[in-house]
């Protein structure tokens, strides 16, 4: 087990520069996620600290020592990809003792380890299999167990659920919560689904074009995410973003001119705010801010709205059932601490929920 | 609904009909190749007298003769030996740099890799007979005029692109993360390769191997200037025998040492056909 370091760390493919310096200390155990849209860097940064890709500039540490120019061989980390790489030629206890073997572990031993992650995976019967006569989940879990047996300093993993089914990603999701439980091994998870990153981590860090937006524990970023676009990325369903000019230090204008009574001042006296409203925090009251109900989603235990409020579409997401129909008129209000406040400048791309 | 049930129908019965153009047309082209081949299978059995009978004779009295004759002429089976010899020395060293080279190709970021890569494919264009010569002088200079290795590497400057860019388009249909998950498993580029690459892509590798033997095994015209006597093959042989004809084209030996050439490759091909088909397959669902 081991700390990884990440110290300013660059990435450029010819001019384009994909990651614009990454710091992150990953702490010895720790479960670390990284999340963010598709093409923001995240494989590349996994890819670099596996050592498949070369540092640019900066510094990756493992442990205290520099690894930039250390094969991937050397540095003492197991890695699943998204696609499993299992060896096709090699049968399951083969392709998980494969990496022993080339370590000269004496072969009792790696027999014994290969059954212990059998066991630990539920694999025991499957040991003789070639990969191709695996299902999906099978080769998953051997993709697992295959970084299991080695016992690395850090596990890297690179979207190892998003081939699997629905039902499936959830199982994997806490076995794989349970294992690093049980194991302890420092772990760096790559998603992009927030959903497994929130689940799963004891941090998570928000990448975007090549930088960390935030890192935190995932209540943190639920609670106090620092931009829209973490707010935006945090969480589901969205977070509801509305956009105006400021009238008042706490009277909010929308486009269409709808007046919102915020529930408390902006700080910092902006002419142009966005506030952010989690569709979990809104509040049907008898006074508020005026929305007409346009859907009405029951699923038992909570009911999703969807209403128009100034202009734009909004989601309200209320607790136990409710009996708003399409067209009435409801109110609502947001508790002051529930409310976020950002930059309208750097909340272009959030105003999704805007009506168009 | 009824749409749904006759679609099937039609389509099972074009499938159908495809099938017997298919066979009809495999019998009509194989009929084609194995003409000539029957042909001269055919002559090497007759005599002299029956070779120029008009019109030609289906039946006739075969005769081992010539078979004979020319299997106990120490220099046939000289050339015999000799055409093994080069044919697996060029197929295997070909299949070694060209494979290597194909994966280098394929996936090792250098800078010009590709160009290089092309620049050896378009040296295929030159006509041989223009590099014979040259190499002649070589490998005369060189002491090694009529050797078998000579010939092995003349063979290699055609077989080795065309296995290059053969197995290149092998290995970059491979999934990147195999290499990358041996690499993290413990192996250098090179263990990746060796205990990972190379047994994925046996059937492939053993398909080019074979094409690459058959290809040096008829070659001639390197052989016709680069060797003489010691080291030259079994084409060289029929080609004297084509040019001798002081009395006459000597068809049945002409035939006769051409059946000899050509049995080595049918038995061989029969033994490694599973292969061979597993091989060709496995190209064409991975490219
Ligand atoms: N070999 C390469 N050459 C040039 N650009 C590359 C290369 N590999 C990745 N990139 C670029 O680097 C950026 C980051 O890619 P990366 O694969 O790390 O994204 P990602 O966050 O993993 O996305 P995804 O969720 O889709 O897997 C992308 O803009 C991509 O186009
Ligand atoms: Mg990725």
């Amino acid at each position: 087990m081991s700390t990884v370091d990440l110290i300013n760390v660059r990435k450029s493919y010819g001019s384009v520069e994909v990651l614009h310096g990454i710091s992150l200390h990953i702490a010895d155990g720790e479960f670390v996620a990284l999340v963010g849209p598709s093409g923001c860097g995240k494989s590349t940064l996994l890819r670099m600290i596996a050592g498949l890709e070369d540092v640019t500039s900066g510094e990756i540490m493992i442990g205290d020592r520099v690894v930039n120019d250390v094969a991937p061989k050397d540095r003492d980390i197991a890695m699943v990809f998204q696609n499993y790489a299992l060896y096709p030629h090699m049968n399951v206890r083969d392709n998980m003792g494969f990496a022993l073997k080339q370590r000269r572990v004496p072969r009792a031993e790696i027999e014994a380890r290969v059954l212990n992650a059998g066991r630990i995976l539920g694999l025991e019967a499957l040991l003789d299999r070639k990969p191709r006569a695996l299902s999906g989940g099978q080769r998953q879990r051997v993709a697992m167990g295959r970084a299991i047996v080695r016992d690395p300093n850090v596990f890297l993993f690179d979207e190892p659920l998003s081939n699997l089914d629905a039902k499936l990603r959830v199982q994997m999701r806490s076995e794989i919560k349970e294992l690093h439980q049980r194991l302890g091994t420092t772990t760096i998870y790559v998603t992009h689904d927030q959903v497994e990153a929130m689940t799963l981590a004891d941090r998570v860090v928000v990448m975007n074009g090549g930088v960390v937006e935030q890192e935190g524990p995932p209540l943190e970023l639920y609670d106090r995410p620092r931009t829209a676009f973490v707010a935006a990325f945090i969480g589901s369903p969205p977070m509801n973003f509305l956009g105006g000019t400021m009238v008042d230090r706490s009277v909010l204008e929308l486009k269409d001119g709808t007046r919102l009574q915020l529930p408390a001042p902006d700080p910092q006296n902006r002419s142009r705010v966005t506030i952010g409203v989690r569709p979990e925090h809104f509040v049907l009251a008898s006074d508020g801010w005026p929305a007409t109900v346009s859907i009405v989603e029951p699923t038992g235990s909570e009911t999703q709205i969807t209403a128009r409020l100034g202009g734009h579409l909004i989601r309200i997401l209320v607790r136990g059932r409710t009996d708003a129909k399409p067209g009435d008129s409801i109110r609502l209000t947001v508790p002051a601490d529930l409310m976020h406040m950002f930059d309208s400048a750097s909340a272009p791309e959030v105003a999704a929920t805007e009506d168009a | 609904m009824v749409q749904v049930a006759v679609q099937p129908e039609r389509q099972a019965r074009r499938k159908l009909g495809g099938r017997h153009v298919r066979i009809v047309a495999g019998v009509a082209v194989s009929l084609l190749f194995l003409f000539p081949v029957f042909w001269m299978v055919m002559t090497s059995f007759k005599q002299q007298v029956d070779i120029f009978t008009t019109p030609p004779k289906l039946f006739f009295t075969p005769t081992f003769s010539t078979y004979a004759e020319y299997l106990q002429r120490a220099d046939i089976v000289r050339r015999l030996i000799n055409t093994v010899i080069v044919a697996v020395g060029a197929g295997v060293l070909s299949i070694i740099v060209g494979a290597m080279s194909g994966y280098a190709l394929a996936r090792i970021k250098l800078r010009g890799a590709h160009t290089f890569g092309l620049l050896i494919l378009l040296s295929r264009g030159v006509p041989p007979i223009a590099l014979a010569v040259p190499m002649f002088l070589v490998a005369r200079k060189m002491g090694l005029a009529d050797q078998h290795i000579t010939l092995i590497l003349a063979y290699c400057t055609f077989l080795i692109p065309y296995v290059m860019w053969l197995m290149r388009s092998f290995f970059v249909s491979l999934p990147r993360e195999l290499e990358e998950s041996a690499m993290i498993d413990g192996c250098s580029r090179y263990g990746a390769f060796f205990k990972i690459i190379v047994p994925i892509s046996m059937p492939g590798l053993l398909s080019t191997l074979i094409f690459s033997m058959i290809l040096a095994w008829e070659e001639l015209l390197f052989a016709l200037v680069l060797t003489n006597r010691f080291a030259s093959t079994m084409p060289v042989a029929i080609a004297g025998i084509a040019g001798d004809t002081v009395n006459g084209a000597n068809w049945a030996a002409l035939t006769a040492v051409g059946t000899i050439t050509v049995i080595p490759v049918v038995i061989f091909a029969l033994l490694v056909q599973k292969w061979l088909i597993q091989g060709l397959a496995d190209g064409a669902t991975k490219g």
